[in-house]
């Protein structure tokens, strides 16, 4: 099966202890090893005040991370374990590979065409003057 | 073309009366959005409105950059249409699941602010 990419975030009450946002991710880090998943980056975005109250709190911890794996079931291990654990009040898992895959696709057309373009212009400069005018 | 409709539509007023008022009622004052042209009866002068996305060469509307995609939505959290912001048809159609994806993680108000 192909790789997943996926990004997940999830947010933290904001008067949660930083040790304990640590050990969520050290669990959901644990989750990630056993299927032989591999996390691509953790980052902390820290206290931010949230665009509406969730749980009748105006801020909260936001925690993104980046993940790549084969097991689709991962993420509903994530996600179960995120919903259990109380200090978390919203998270969101999103599947990014194939946005991924279309960008690229579009950025390689693109310097393909940026390739084609300099060595279009010397030609009318070569000798199609009349194309060039016209 | 857009005074041919108006012949038309205000030949046939003088003999029934409920057509009357609606070619002088016509559009109302609408209240202009951000980069809404105006619209007067014929005299307005539109700048072409460029897709910001386009000119940037953007490939992918990232939904995690809240402060660009809140500049697409309305003071109450709606999705600016097309004709407001100028976006082509494709990136609108990113944009549109960009914002909703920022609205379900909390950067982006679904509604009103509470």
């Amino acid at each position: 099966m192909d790789e997943r990419i996926y990004d997940l975030i999830f947010i933290c009450r904001p008067d949660t202890p930083e040790a304990d946002i640590d050990k969520i991710i050290s669990t959901l880090e644990h989750a990630v090893a056993e299927k032989q998943a591999k996390i691509e980056k953790t980052e902390k975005w820290g206290r931010k005040r949230m665009a509406y109250r969730v749980h009748k709190l105006r801020e909260g911890f936001y925690v993104y991370m980046t993940l790549r794996t084969t097991h689709g079931e991962l993420v509903k291990e994530l996600e179960r374990r995120l919903k259990v654990s109380d200090p978390v009040i919203k998270y969101l898992t999103v599947r990014l590979d194939e946005e991924l895959k279309r960008q690229a696709k579009l950025k390689a057309h693109r310097e393909r065409r940026a390739a084609r373009r300099p060595r279009k212009a010397p030609a009318p400069a070569g000798g199609e003057q009349a194309v060039a005018q016209s | 073309m857009a005074e041919e409709n108006a012949n038309q539509q205000q030949a046939p007023a003088p003999a029934p009366a409920p057509s009357g008022p609606r070619p002088s009622g016509g559009r109302g004052p609408r209240p202009s959005g951000p980069g809404g042209p105006r619209r007067g009866r014929r005299n307005y002068v539109r700048r072409k409105k460029v897709c910001r996305f386009c000119v940037d060469k953007v490939d992918f509307i990232d939904y995690k950059k809240a402060d660009v995609l809140g500049q697409f939505i309305q003071e109450r959290g709606k999705i600016l249409p097309r004709r407001m912001t100028g976006t082509c048809a494709r990136h609108q159609r990113w944009l549109t699941v960009a914002i909703k994806r920022a609205q379900n993680i909390a950067l982006l108000p679904f509604g009103a602010e509470i």
